[in-house]
């Protein structure tokens, strides 16, 4: 395991060559194919679910541990023409940058903050899982130069931090993505070597089988119960919030994808992955467990079926494998978690210096004029970032070692932070009518009420527990997400339909002398009610959702500004056309022409343009000013050598393309070696 | 039926509101133009999105008729 981390550590800091700039460190320089990101994506989707919570599911439970893995195809037609398109199309770098361009700067803040809580915690809750899964491979205590070290999970943590945010800070997303390629290709094998081995040593396939019971077998679970894993709960839990989640609202994932070299291949990686990646890790993730309940039906002497189900991996693992092969599904174990944590420091880290340095810098007019120098420093600061967001990750550690289980740790931050954010994405891309009242509002009146809820679960959440019996410990884990969307779609729907009623009032302000005093009594009465409900002040802590819902959509007309035409095109799913032709500067060229094969020629200039002749421009079906890309001859690479320019006037040299200095760092061409040219809009 | 809240009431709400979502969102993009049926690539992802839909459903099916067998 340790020449795993080591190897792992120097492939990815070997990356940070192809670092050049902010887009490289965060998107990887838009260049890559889609086989290139599905594979990257395995690790990342496997480890932010872990051998460790599925193997435990699969235990108790049987194959419908593999549920989760297979329900994110209902959001798809959303993402693939809607979401994806639009994020590349309008060149935002953050989410929240989306909600500035969509809404109002005031709306980019509250999707700031809610986002960097969201994913600092998940990263704390990947170091936890890490840490924990580490811990028992480890010694009590380790003797180095006489000194005695003892082993402690805060420790483990510290250095897994150390290792993880080392090959980030000076990779950036390169580094991630070819560190979590290698990474998926490791657990895959790991995952099925191990289930191999087990079926053959409960006796073969048909034995496996037949000795699980057929509930077990089942691949989902009992509708309504029990409380703790039920079909109806995990249906709108994750089926539903968690997938819109992580295809929506998952910065890390959305990189990724931003990393494709248009949105084509972004599609593509996104459909190989959920159709036929996802079932694979499925089995990957929860065959332990499932080997696991045949052996302890077949020899509970050697598996008890008392044993702890958080274990359960770790004790077939050790069961099934000779001691070499134990440490290999170790590592790979280790791998999973460690891509999912590298991803969101990667993610966190774009946020952090899109929608807080940026701006920050940009108000105290600290902004560099130069480009250059703005991204040499911008860049600075990403891995300077990197290293403090990791730190933050470690420290959220403490917050959730409370938690009886990860899986529940995981859980509480998917109910409480994805509703808001989910809808308010949602709601802005596919309906024009949705304004800024009614996002903030979504924001800030979903919180309230999804407090409320959490307060009162008999009163509120009940009516949509589907028959499912409340744990008064951990009341309705699953079920309250359906609450949370119910109450943070309803605010949205209520403000915008009741914005006619609010523009008629801020009319009537505008045009009294008394509006002034009106207003700053409503933005008092608005901004207590909300922190008094936050810090549990329960004094008639009913009526402040409503003083919330009714006022705030007010105080952000009378202070605000929208143009609904404005604010709408290119950044709804009603204008995708002209989200493209904002894209490239004019009208797409949408013919379709041929890709050819060229050498390159060096000219000396700084143009961001390349030449190529007049034939070869007609074969590729293009015109002067559309927008090309260049990529080594060589598939294998998956585009790491390639990139992104424009058509300048064409030359009578035919097979020749000419680029610039530029153009072959960036691209990391190699002298002599042929280039494949294709037209992308 | 035996095992009926284990195996098909829930693979029933799965595909019921799960295509609610699914066929309100393929209506969607193809109501407002972002898919657009006369480019042939559009038209093959379209197909994949119904092919989808089929597989998970044909998954889940078969399992859930062998493990009842």
């Amino acid at each position: 395991m340790v020449v795993y981390f080591l190897t792992i550590m120097l492939f990815g800091t070997y990356f940070g060559r192809y670092t050049k700039d902010t887009s490289d460190f965060f998107f990887g320089g838009r260049r890559f194919s889609w086989w290139l990101i599905t594979m990257s994506i395995v690790a990342t989707g496997v480890g932010s679910h872990s051998f460790v919570k599925y193997s435990a599911k699969g235990f108790e439970h049987g194959f419908s541990s593999s549920m989760t893995y297979l329900n994110d195809w209902f959001f798809v037609p959303f993402f693939m023409f809607g979401w994806l398109p639009i994020i590349v199309y309008s060149k935002v770098r953050s989410i929240p940058e989306y909600f500035e361009k969509r809404f109002n700067p005031s709306a980019r803040f509250l999707a700031t903050v809610l986002l960097l809580l969201y994913m600092i915690g998940y990263i704390g809750i990947g170091f936890l899982t890490l840490g924990k899964a580490v811990i028992p491979m480890l010694p009590e205590a380790f003797h180095i130069f006489g000194i005695t070290m003892d082993v402690s999970l805060m420790r483990a943590i510290v250095v897994i931090a150390v290792i993880t945010g080392a090959y980030i800070t000076f990779g950036g997303q390169t580094a991630v993505i070819f560190t979590d390629l290698l990474q998926g290709f490791i657990l895959i094998f790991a995952g099925f070597m191990l289930f191999a081995i087990g079926i053959a040593y409960v006796g073969g396939g048909q034995a496996f089988w037949d000795l699980l019971p057929t509930t077990w077998k089942l691949p989902l679970a009992n509708f309504n119960e029990p409380s703790s894993f039920n079909f109806v709960g995990i249906f709108w839990q994750d089926a539903v919030a968690g997938s819109v989640g992580f295809l929506f609202m998952n910065q890390g994932l959305l990189m990724r994808f931003m990393a494709c070299k248009n949105v084509n291949e972004g599609r593509k990686a996104a459909a190989i992955n959920i159709l036929f990646v996802l079932p694979l890790s499925a089995v990957v993730v929860g065959n332990a467990g499932w080997l696991g309940k045949a052996i302890s039906t077949l020899s509970p002497d050697i598996i008890s079926p008392n044993t702890s189900p958080d274990e359960i991996f770790v004790v077939v693992a050790s069961i099934v494998t000779s001691p070499g092969v134990f440490g290999f599904v170790m590592a790979a174990l280790t791998a999973a978690l460690m891509s999912t944590v590298d991803t969101l420091i990667n993610a966190t880290a774009a946020i952090f210096v899109n929608d807080v340095y940026r701006p920050l810098m940009k108000y105290f007019r600290k902004s560099h004029s130069d480009s250059k120098a703005r991204d040499k420093a911008e860049l600075f600061a990403a891995r300077l970032t990197s290293i403090a967001i990791t730190a933050a990750g470690v420290l959220s550690v403490l917050a959730f070692v409370q938690f009886p289980t990860v899986y529940e740790a995981h859980g509480y931050f998917h109910s409480t932070l994805t509703p808001p954010l989910v809808v308010a994405i949602f709601m802005g891309v596919f309906w024009k009518k949705f304004s800024p009242a009614g996002v903030i509002t979504t924001f800030l009146g979903g919180v309230v009420l999804m407090i409320i809820g959490a307060r009162y679960p008999e009163m509120f959440i009940s009516p949509f527990d589907h028959g499912i019996e409340m744990n008064p410990n951990r009341p309705y884990s699953y079920i309250r997400a359906l609450y949370n969307l119910v109450v943070c779609v309803g605010v949205g729907l209520f403000v915008t339909y009741t914005s006619s009623l609010q523009n008629r009032f801020i009319t009537w302000v505008r045009n009294t002398n008394k509006g002034q005093p009106v207003m700053m009594l409503i933005t008092t009465s608005a901004t207590i009610a909300f922190f008094l409900l936050v810090f549990g002040i329960t004094t008639f802590e009913l009526y402040y959702p409503v003083i919330v819902i009714l006022f705030v959509p007010l105080i952000v007309t009378y202070f605000g500004h929208y143009d609904e035409e404005l604010a709408t095109n290119g950044l709804t799913v009603w204008s995708i056309a002209a989200a493209k032709a904002a894209f490239k500067g004019s009208t797409p060229n949408e013919q379709l022409g041929e890709k050819i094969e060229v050498k390159f020629k060096l000219l000396d200039n700084d143009f961001d343009k390349v030449l190529f002749s007049k034939n070869d421009l007609s074969r590729m079906a293009a015109e002067v000013g559309d927008l090309v890309y260049l990529s080594d001859k060589r598939k294998w690479l998956g585009g790491l050598k390639s990139i992104h320019s424009e058509y300048g006037e064409p030359h009578d040299e035919e097979g020749v393309v000419y680029i610039n200095r530029d153009h072959m760092d960036h691209g990391l061409f190699d002298e002599g070696k042929s280039l494949i040219a294709e037209k992308e809009m | 039926m035996e095992y009926f809240s284990h195996s098909w009431l829930p693979y029933i709400y799965l595909y019921g509101i799960g295509g609610i979502f699914f066929f309100s969102g393929v209506y969607i993009v193809w109501r407002t133009g972002a898919i657009d049926l006369k480019k042939p690539h559009h038209r093959m992802w379209m197909k994949i999105f119904f092919f989808g839909y089929a597989w998970f459903m044909a998954i889940h099916g078969l399992l859930t008729i062998f493990a009842l067998r």
